[in-house]
């Protein structure tokens, strides 16, 4: 060691010094005998030596003998302020073993304790923040055991789980939107741990200890650390009841209108055939208002399969011309993309078709056993859809002498409904027809 | 999913039809539409056509009546003919259901069965008819 440095340490009293703990020495009587610079930093003064050492615990060790380890002290000191320190006093015992002292040793924990505090504080908000949310929620470790669960969470499963024992979910019995029995270990919130994902999208039935079940929404989310390791999750368990309940009633509803139109529907074509029925109206008449009757509520069946929302162009053909197709395929061909159309275009449309159906079966191509209909369709763009109506082979046509329903139809129905064109052409080989009409979102309703 | 072809009214005579001197049980609560059905019944060529608005009336038919087929609209606006229905699966008598709302108005159980949607007309319903008569 060099001289100098040598005699920085002339003895170990000087070496106490540059301790950062407070060191601090009394007598048998719990009287300082002696102290370092640190402990004096900690009291805040230097008292005199001889004084008595106040705390309890340095008379219990020269009382007993026994050490005492790590014994917080809350320190008043001298400038009032206050200091966690965490003390070790150890006993001086001489030759005979007889108790001649105690040594103190003194550290400043007060910073390490505030951070403690801090954190046990946020831990509490983050916990009463999760206790006070109305959605059930629970956390699992990395193995799925149950780490926490909220009074949502207890009250959903009908049931208080066992922390640290329960694991997957906090049910009793879950089963899958089928009604089959779902597994805890197969359940969303194990696929979310097994696989470190989220899952969502997922639905399942919680099927409580008093046997009353409930449909619900998991959103099991991996927990992971700082270096991305799986730590646990938090699943939260959303009660879809109301909305299951919304839904069968808004099904009841539409069920009972359909109900209702059809059956309206159903009472005028009764209407009508009590009317005829013994005037002097031939019975083909009859059959041409109940097939125009029958071509609008087989449209309403197919916009009430998408809830009004839209019905296939390719649909509503092939249920208007099927019944004179041949088998063959070359009476009838039917040839596009797949259109879906908005509820007023799908019922204008169809009108239209049964028209044009009824009057080739009348007076042309399919009037006749070697004639044919060709209707092709495309959508160039995707607001605008333009459909051929194309008849062959059947006898010569000429223009007709009245406008007749179909026609006025045809006209207005496309261009004052729609907003589109129309052009209806009685060529001698057959008819031919051409439709054209806008398909914007905004025409939907 | 295309609909089922109608069988034109062109392709098959009355002749032809099975449904000649049948007996047939109309469930039917409106009044008006179960005229329009129990006439169509009779153009089909049906012979004795017994009608019933509700369940109760139509289980007591059912007690000295045996039909050879029956149509029951599914919605009796405060009741379900499925009780009907029933009874006559017991009886192994056939029978078609009609509704306004197709299949999915039917009960789960009762899917499998012939529907006729509402309204309907005359050809269509001899179809059905002579279907489940075939289908029994």
């Amino acid at each position: 060691m060099p001289v100098a440095l040598q005699q920085a340490f002339q003895s170990w009293d000087s070496l106490m010094e540059w301790l950062p703990v407070g060191i601090c020495v009394c007598n048998h009587n719990g009287l300082l005998v002696q102290f370092n610079r640190r402990a004096a930093e900690m009291w805040g003064d230097a008292p005199e030596l001889g004084n008595a050492l106040t705390n309890v615990a340095t008379g219990e060790v020269l009382r007993t003998g026994e050490p005492c380890h790590n014994y917080e002290i809350n320190l008043s000191r001298a400038d009032g302020s206050r200091m966690v320190v965490c003390t070790n006093i150890e006993p001086v015992r001489d030759a005979d073993d007889h108790i001649i002292g105690a040594v103190t040793c003194l550290q400043d924990v007060t910073e390490q304790k505030l951070a403690e505090e801090a954190l046990r504080n946020r831990e509490r908000w983050y916990r009463e923040l999760l206790e006070a949310l109305p959605a059930a929620i629970y956390t699992t470790d990395k193995d799925g055991k149950i780490t926490f669960y909220n009074q949502a969470a207890a009250m959903l499963a009908g049931q208080h789980p066992q922390l640290g024992q329960d694991q997957w979910c906090v049910t009793w019995r879950l089963y899958k939107p089928d009604g089959s029995p779902l597994p805890h270990d197969e359940c969303p919130m194990a696929i979310a741990l097994k696989e470190n994902r989220p899952v969502r999208g997922a639905e399942a039935i919680v099927e409580r200890p008093d046997g009353t079940r409930i449909p619900m929404t998991p959103y099991p989310t991996p927990l992971r650390d700082d270096a991305g390791r799986l730590v646990g999750a938090v699943n939260m368990l959303v009660d879809t009841s109301e909305r299951k309940k919304a839904e069968s009633q808004q099904k009841a509803l539409i069920d009972e209108l359909n109900h209702r139109v059809k059956n309206t529907l159903a009472t005028v074509q009764a209407l009508a055939a009590q009317t005829i029925r013994g005037a002097n109206i031939p019975e083909s008449m009859r059959n041409e208002f109940e097939a125009r009757l029958l071509a609008l509520s087989r449209t309403h069946d197919h916009l009430t399969r998408t809830q009004w929302a839209s019905a296939g162009l390719d649909v509503i053909l092939a249920e208007t011309l099927l019944p004179y197709a041949d088998g063959r395929g070359e009476r009838i061909r039917l040839d596009g993309e797949r259109v879906e159309l908005p509820p007023k275009a799908a019922l204008v449309l169809a009108m239209i078709f049964h028209e044009l159906a009824t009057n080739a079966a009348k007076y042309g191509a399919l009037s006749t056993k070697d004639g044919c209909v060709d209707v092709l369709w495309a959508q160039p763009s995707d607001d605008r859809l333009t459909i051929h109506w194309r008849e062959k082979g059947g006898p010569t046509v000429s223009e007709p002498k009245q406008t007749g329903f179909g026609l006025r139809l045809l006209t207005r129905g496309i261009s004052d409904e729609l907003g589109g064109e129309a052009q209806l052409e009685f060529a001698s080989s057959g008819v031919r027809c051409r439709i054209e009409v806008p398909l914007s979102p905004a025409d939907a309703a | 999913m295309l609909p089922e072809p109608h069988i034109g009214s062109a392709m098959i005579g009355h002749a032809m039809l099975p449904l000649h001197g049948r007996t047939i049980l109309v469930v039917e609560d409106e009044t008006i539409i179960s005229f329009l059905v129990e006439d169509m019944l009779r153009e089909l060529g049906c012979e004795d056509v017994r009608h019933a608005a509700n369940v109760a009336s139509a289980m007591s038919l059912l007690r000295e009546f045996e039909p050879d087929a029956a149509l029951l609209d599914v919605n009796l606006g405060r009741e379900f003919a499925y009780p009907v229905a029933l009874q006559l699966q017991i009886k192994s008598i056939p029978f078609v259901f009609a509704t306004g709302y197709g299949r999915s108005g039917l009960a789960p159980e009762w899917r499998d069965r012939t529907v006729i949607q509402k309204p309907f007309d005359t050809q269509a319903l001899g179809n059905a008819l002579r279907g489940a008569l075939r289908a029994n």
